[in-house]
């Protein structure tokens, strides 16, 4: 978080932008400190804005990291607001080579919202855009596959905008869209007899659930290949519309189910920035620490399981024990294995257990034995090491047009981690490395993902050695539940505790783009809010989004098999891809 | 870029590596975890279910129950608290006015609708009046939706919710940096404490928390 609102709103390169942009069509927006600093552009130059953050070198923007829409309609604000700025499109941003972020954002009229691609400035936002169409409504000229991406085929309207009615059911066609999207886009050789149409998924036991890919393969090799996903989409952030701040907790743990942990605090991160509030150090400590064993077992789950599609189960068995040994950690504080719930705005929901750590040192060691017998089955093993290396490469910018962030940004040789590059929670206070690769194919995300394992285990070891004592939860019970003795015995602290479950944490108005390092890259939070108690507009930037959307670009030319190893390493996580 | 960012080479194989060695030892490792886990049936990781149970700490989110005043009555007020706390919607309360003067208000009916519910807790938090309370109860499972809506018949705290096998308390009110916890009566439990979990569960149940009101001159049974 930097310390004070500059002149500039944060943006080091305003005087370049000035110069570029004379007649004030991009602009700086002033924002808050915490969040992240802003650049509005005019709808006729937010192409060329684009092209000058990513190209220019002192702007160098060359990740997209997410495409926000947001429907102000029932925002206060201006008439305009119902009428020639009614949507808004962000584009977060993050520059690898200066190591800040930056939202370039563009207002939108009610009627007809359309902009032109911005395909060919960052490759990344293919999906996202279709994402914005598809939620949102906004038209995206030029763009080569503008189809509906989370819902389905026979939906009619655009479910996030403010006057969709919720609860609509529409029936679902039957028409293969991906078949046909993939028709469109394969120009056949002469040899069009010799190739055939398959498809992988949607209940293919090594797409994890419930992705699917229609592949044009000739003989093993595959010539062309279209994605989609949408089969698990549970309107996370439409029914966030319609919670209060707290209430949204619980259904972040069913984001990244692998890592649930994670993704509460993160939220509750975002939600403590916009509200402006800190949270006790021994909340912080336990956060970091249950995090860092939730990345853990979420490595844990990616190279077991992708070992199970390799046909080598008993990794699968190890890593998984690792899991279960983790979960019962998790259960004792929070009390559910994979639901946590353990995150509250304002901290923790209860204290970690008297013999946490002690439990977590034991933990750490197993998990340690855990990790070596993985190792011992896999690094050096020639069998894996053929199947993994130089299949599924990713290089280093592609990886970058793509928005790849997490472990498979690291592997393709660019070491961006967030709780090294932007550090949160006191991660600049304990010493780890950041493992990176150069190879970027299916070998180097395995060891990248190992070395991270033992990396958090040394964050974990020196965390819980110097846990703080005190309270886990805030003090201020605008934000947190009041003890029970108080709501029990005091006036006030039963008013405190009507106020606060009935009308939800009160918000102040604003925005933010909060940002965690989660298991599979950069989690982002995009919260709006209109000052009540529930939030405006939540937008997640699910890391492994991405990743599944340059999933059928990475394995054109490869092996069907391949593609399966592939799709492993990328650790798609289909709750978290779907929302 | 600040921090240390270390690359991470995947090696040249050696010989021993290219003559498909290291296999060996992944086999070694996989017989050793075989012998073991034949001779040595307590060491191995897996729970034979429905015969062997995992232990759960106190703070289990199960099966909900709702706490009793002495004379049998629900300590519920039908305020409506857990049902607005609620994130998944899935409790009905309908309120009714309480013979006994000293309650005013009581629920004539209490639903939690089991399928929807998702085990968050939060009805346990908002309650003001220590009310609900949750089970380390896990096993719910029925034949048809309506099975899963559990009324006040079910809900009620039963001597089987905390008796010789049954599942015992779970999650239940948090004290806060109370004296009430510095005392040790709500601490939480690890592996090493589960032994004394009935026996504190008994402990927390008999020092339940200052009545807010004035003690009824005399507490009827509520009519049905």
């Amino acid at each position: 978080m930097s310390a004070t609102l500059s002149a500039t709103g944060g943006v080091s390169f305003a005087p370049v932008l000035e110069r570029k942009f004379p007649d004030g069509s991009v602009s700086v927006e002033r924002r808050p400190a915490a969040d992240v600093p802003t650049v509005v552009a005019a709808p006729g130059s937010f192409h060329e804005a684009a092209r000058f953050l990513r190209d220019d070198p002192a702007a160098g923007f060359d990740l997209l990291l997410d495409l926000v829409a947001v429907d102000r309609l029932k925002l206060d604000g201006p008439p305009s607001f119902r009428g020639d700025e009614r949507f808004q499109l962000n584009a977060l941003l993050y520059s690898t080579k200066r190591n800040e972020h930056l939202r370039l954002r563009v207002a939108l009229p009610a009627t007809e919202p359309r902009l032109q691609t911005l395909a060919e400035v960052w490759p990344a936002s293919n999906w996202f855009e279709r994402e914005a169409w598809d939620l949102m409504g906004i038209r995206f000229d030029g763009h080569p596959n503008l189809a509906r991406l989370l819902t389905h085929n026979g939906f009619v309207g655009h479910a996030l905008r403010k006057d969709y009615e919720a609860g609509q059911r529409w029936l679902c066609t039957d028409e293969d869209v991906l078949q046909t999207a993939l028709a469109a886009k394969t120009d056949l050789p002469e040899d069009v007899f010799e190739t055939m149409t398959l498809n992988f998924g949607p209940s293919h036991p090594s797409t994890h659930g419930t992705l699917r890919i229609v592949l044009r393969v000739d003989g093993e090799r595959i010539v062309a290949a279209e994605s989609e996903c949408g089969y698990l989409h549970r309107c996370f952030e439409k029914m966030s519309e319609t919670h209060t701040y707290t209430q949204v907790i619980p259904y972040t743990d069913r984001l990244n189910y692998c890592s649930p942990m994670i993704n509460g605090n993160g939220y509750a991160r975002a939600v403590e920035q916009m509200l402006g509030i800190e949270i006790p150090a021994r909340a912080r400590a336990v956060r970091v620490v249950l995090s860092e064993f939730s990345r853990i077992m979420d490595h844990m789950v990616c190279i077991g399981a992708n070992l199970v599609d390799l046909g080598g189960l008993t990794t699968f068995w190890y890593s998984y024990q690792a899991r279960e040994e983790i979960y019962s950690l998790l259960e004792a504080c929070c009390g559910a294995r994979l639901t946590s719930s353990y995150a509250r705005i304002g901290g923790l929901s209860l204290d970690v257990p008297d013999n946490f750590v002690e439990w977590c040192r034991t933990l750490g060691r197993s998990v340690t034995t855990h990790i070596r017998e993985v190792e011992t089955l896999l690094t050096k093993n020639r069998i894996f090491q053929k199947r993994m290396s130089g299949t599924g490469v990713v290089t280093k910018e592609q990886a970058i047009a793509w928005g790849f962030t997490g472990p498979c940004l690291r592997a393709s040789g660019v070491g961006y981690d967030v709780r090294k590059d932007k550090p949160y929670d006191g991660y600049d206070e304990v010493d780890f490395d950041v493992p990176v690769a150069t190879a970027g194919d299916n070998y180097s995300r395995y060891l990248v993902r190992m070395e991270e394992m033992r990396q958090s285990l040394r964050i974990i070891e020196q965390v819980v050695s110097k846990l703080p004592g005190g309270p886990v939860v805030s003090d201020d019970y605008r934000v947190v539940l009041p003890p029970k003795e108080m709501v029990y015995n005091e006036m006030e602290g039963l008013i405190f505790h009507f106020k606060n479950v009935f009308e939800g944490i009160q918000v102040p108005a604003g925005e933010i783009y909060s940002y965690t390092e989660g298991a599979n890259g950069e989690l982002g939070y995009s919260i709006v809010s209109d000052g009540s108690g529930r939030p405006y507009r939540v937008k997640v930037r699910p890391p492994c989004f991405p990743l599944f959307a340059a999933f059928e670009k990475i394995i054109i030319g490869g092996m069907v098999s391949d593609a399966v190893a592939t799709l492993g390493t990328l650790n798609i996580i289909a709750g978290e891809l779907d929302r | 870029m600040p921090g240390r960012v270390v690359t991470i080479q995947p090696h040249e194989p050696t010989l021993g590596e290219r003559l498909y060695l290291p296999l060996l030892q992944g086999m070694a490792l996989t017989l050793k975890k075989f012998v073991a886990n034949v001779f040595t049936p307590k060491t191995r990781p897996t729970i034979e279910y429905p015969e062997q149970r995992r232990q759960y700490s106190d703070r289990y989110r199960g099966r909900h129950i709702l706490k009793t005043r002495e004379d049998g009555s629900l300590k519920c007020v039908a305020c409506y608290m857990c049902a607005t706390a609620c994130p998944a919607d899935c409790i009905n309360i309908v309120a009714g006015e309480h013979p006994n003067l000293a309650y005013e208000k009581y629920p004539t009916v209490f639903e939690i609708d089991l399928l929807r519910c998702v085990m968050c807790g939060f009805c346990v938090d908002a309650c003001p009046k220590d009310a609900i309370w949750m089970t380390k109860d896990y096993e719910m499972s029925y034949f048809s939706r309506q099975d899963a809506i559990y009324g006040i018949p079910e809900l009620t705290e039963k001597p089987s919710d905390t008796g010789e096998g049954g599942p015992g308390y779970g999650y239940r009110p948090y004290y806060g940096a109370s004296p009430a916890k510095k005392a040790g009566q709500f601490e939480p439990s690890g592996l090493s404490l589960l032994p004394m979990t009935l026996a504190r569960n008994a402990a927390i149940n008999r020092v339940p928390p200052p009545p807010p009101k004035p003690p009824a001159p005399a507490p009827a049974k509520p009519a049905a």
